[in-house]
């Protein structure tokens, strides 16, 4: 039944990944748009931390007294600070003499009082000014540094009574990890994983169109259709091509991305270290299994109402404008997997995303987390009956002349099938 | 000898267009068989229907004695069709579009290698076969799916206006290439045109069509001879009254 596939897959590889639209826009552009952003955030970033390794500050004491002295010693002795004093009557006088520095980024005020309030046990107020130039990223991070400094100073003069921890609970288990330190390391599953799989079948969906429509297009659908050749043999050839240069689509998709998340973070430095296999939380093999699975029909399942989509157009754009109206279907359990619990959700907002067979993948994907096995195995039953569903309709469109006659129109809200000669 | 092609009583009706009313020819293996009529009068519904891409309303239509409703499957392995506004694909090569087309026919590698170089030798590229289809103009991208027609030696070569876009030359070209297989391969042709000089010079018979119906059926001097007339347009013109 499939004897000829090969040359089906083989032409539709060709024709798409030849395509400038999908070579450009789906597989070089990612690899390149993304690693240049991270270079230039990573490079910018990388500046902006050398210029904070040694910051000018400015600081105007008008308390002259024994605490104000001290705090002044402390933050010279400071090893990224270069303090300068400022002798000035008042505030402005101050600023001015700070902005005849052209180094200098802040300015701390000990106002007369400072300490008279301390040695009171009363609360004492010192000021920071940051000079706004709109330079760049370092201008806020400054006074963020000399809090820190004023903090620890703070600090070491009245500790804090007692330290508060934050620990974790993961699978009912408590363990000695901040939860945002885990939260960090997880976010991989929490975030990545739901916007590949959002971006892998939007991809397949595309495509899928796109080779549909091409040939109807193109005028090479009726000489296809008019080979000995099996017309599911058709349609299954053209959704594996598909799958393969959505696939490639989305790595390099993810290539990029994740190169330009490692330019941005190794410009943040990490500080976290979690061994998520130690914690049960790292992708078992089950839970890899499941995940292919569940993605594998949810990509059939996307292909195949993009297919059965595009049969009603007559051209590319069109078809890619009709696909674009499915993306919520995509977009939603996307943005509900990332930012909530489901389960969590009103009744009727529950049903709709469990009714969406593209919620399963992504909670396939959190299933290492949360171990709704279950449920993503369910998902799995779900999404093939839908998938089997569509692929039948989609089969019917192709043995039959509809594949060549029916047209949709979308005139306001209103969708009509029209059936032309 | 059999007939390559049975239709009887054909009616083939879209919403509220009937656009085949009726309609029964037969076309003997080995001949050249036009269908002549205006736009709309349903050459190309008929010639979609004998490449088992539309089905009829009701009537029915044979490819050597295989209904093409019932056994498409099988009519599919007989036949070539070359629909009037056909293309090639855009990203592939003359080569390699003639290559695909060749491996549904032929599983050997040779056979496929022999017939692209037939199709090589009809449509006349050349070299330019190297270039991708997108890059040849309306004239060669006909020329090469003439050649992707005839390559298979079909049984049956279904074409819809073979010579459309093609200049006067290359009109003659194909022309002659389309005689020269059916004497030589022994090709059963069903064709449409609006060419009457295409369709004397070509076709044994022809089937004047109107309406979905057929007007009038014969040899091109038959119809001459029996209409009265110089030339075929003169004669179709006579039969549907504009004349």
């Amino acid at each position: 039944m499939l004897k000829g596939i090969r040359n089906i897959v083989s032409k539709e590889l060709k024709e798409l990944l030849r395509d400038p639209r999908i070579l450009v826009g789906m597989i070089i552009v990612p690899l390149v748009m993304f690693p240049l952003l991270g270079l230039v955030i990573q490079t910018s970033m990388e500046s902006a931390e050398r210029r904070l390794q040694t910051i000018t500050v400015g600081v105007a004491d008008f308390d002259k007294g024994e605490w104000s002295r001290n705090l002044t010693r402390y933050l010279s002795s400071s090893p990224n600070i270069i303090l300068v004093e400022i002798t000035a009557t008042n505030l402005n006088e101050a600023v001015a003499h700070l902005q005849a520095n052209p180094d200098a980024t802040d300015l701390i005020v000990i106002p007369e009082g400072f300490s008279a309030n301390i040695s009171a046990h009363k609360q004492a107020t010192v000021e920071i000014y940051s000079v706004f130039s709109g330079k760049g990223l370092t201008e806020g991070a400054t006074s963020s540094i000399i809090s820190q400094l004023l903090t620890r100073y703070n600090r070491y003069l009245a500790p804090d009574v007692f330290k508060a921890e934050a620990n974790s609970i993961v699978k009912g288990q408590p363990i000695e990890i901040d939860p945002r330190a885990l939260f960090q390391v997880m976010s991989s599953q929490v975030f990545v994983f739901p916007v590949t799989i959002s971006i892998l079948l939007v991809f397949a969906m595309q495509i899928a169109a796109t080779s549909v429509a091409s040939e109807k297009e193109e005028k090479t659908l009726e000489t296809l259709l008019s080979l000995p050749i099996d017309r599911f043999t058709i349609l299954l050839g053209k959704m594996t091509g598909s799958i393969v240069v959505a696939t490639v689509g989305a790595v390099a998709y993810m290539v990029g991305f994740n190169y330009y998340m490692t330019s941005i973070t190794s410009g943040l430095g990490s500080q976290v270290s979690v061994d998520l296999e130690s914690l049960g939380l790292a992708p078992s093999l089950s839970s890899y299994l499941l995940l292919g699975g569940s993605l594998f029909v949810a990509i059939l399942s996307a292909l195949s109402l993009a297919v059965i989509l595009s049969a009603f157009t007559e051209d590319v754009r069109s078809a890619q404008s009709y696909i674009s109206y499915l993306y919520i279907i995509i977009m939603f359990p996307m943005f509900l997997v990332m930012f909530s619990d489901i389960n969590t959700l009103p009744l009727a907002l529950r049903i709709v995303a469990y009714a969406i067979p593209y919620t399963y993948p992504m909670l396939a994907a959190k299933a290492a987390l949360t171990g709704e096995y279950l449920l993503a195995s369910f998902g799995i039953v779900y999404v093939s009956v839908f998938t089997i569903i569509l692929l039948y309709i989609a089969a019917k469109l192709f043995a039959t002349e509809k594949i060549l006659t029916a047209k949709l129109r979308i005139r306001g809200f209103r969708a009509r099938i029209l059936r032309i000669s | 000898m059999g007939f390559a092609v049975e239709a009887e009583n054909l009616v083939k009706q879209f919403g509220e267009i009937r656009a085949l009313d009726h309609l029964s020819f037969q076309v003997r293996e080995r001949e050249i068989y036009g269908l002549i009529g205006p736009n709309g009068a349903g050459k190309t519904t008929t010639i979609r229907i004998a490449a088992t891409l539309i089905s009829p309303t009701s009537g029915r239509m044979k490819v050597f004695g295989q209904d093409v409703v019932k056994e498409g499957a099988e009519v599919r392995k007989l036949i070539t069709y070359l629909p009037e506004e056909a293309g090639a694909y855009k990203n592939l090569s003359g080569f390699e579009y003639l290559q695909f087309m060749g491996r549904f026919k032929a599983e050997d590698r040779s056979k496929v290698q022999t017939m692209v170089q037939d199709a090589a030798e009809i449509s006349g590229l050349g070299d330019r076969l190297k270039d991708k289809a997108k890059t040849y103009s309306k004239g060669m991208k006909r020329r090469l799916l003439v050649a992707r027609a005839l390559m298979t030696k079909p049984r049956l070569a279904i074409l819809d206006e073979p010579t459309s876009g093609l200049d006067v030359i290359h009109s003659f070209h194909v022309r002659g290439v389309i005689r020269k297989f059916v004497e030589q391969h022994g090709v059963t042709v069903l064709l449409s045109s609006h060419n009457m000089l295409e369709v004397e010079y070509l076709c044994n018979r022809v089937a004047l069509i109107n309406n979905g119906k057929i007007v009038a059926e014969g040899s091109p001097e038959e119809l001459k001879k029996r209409l009265d007339v110089t030339n075929l347009e003169e004669g179709f013109a006579k039969v549907v009254g504009f004349a």
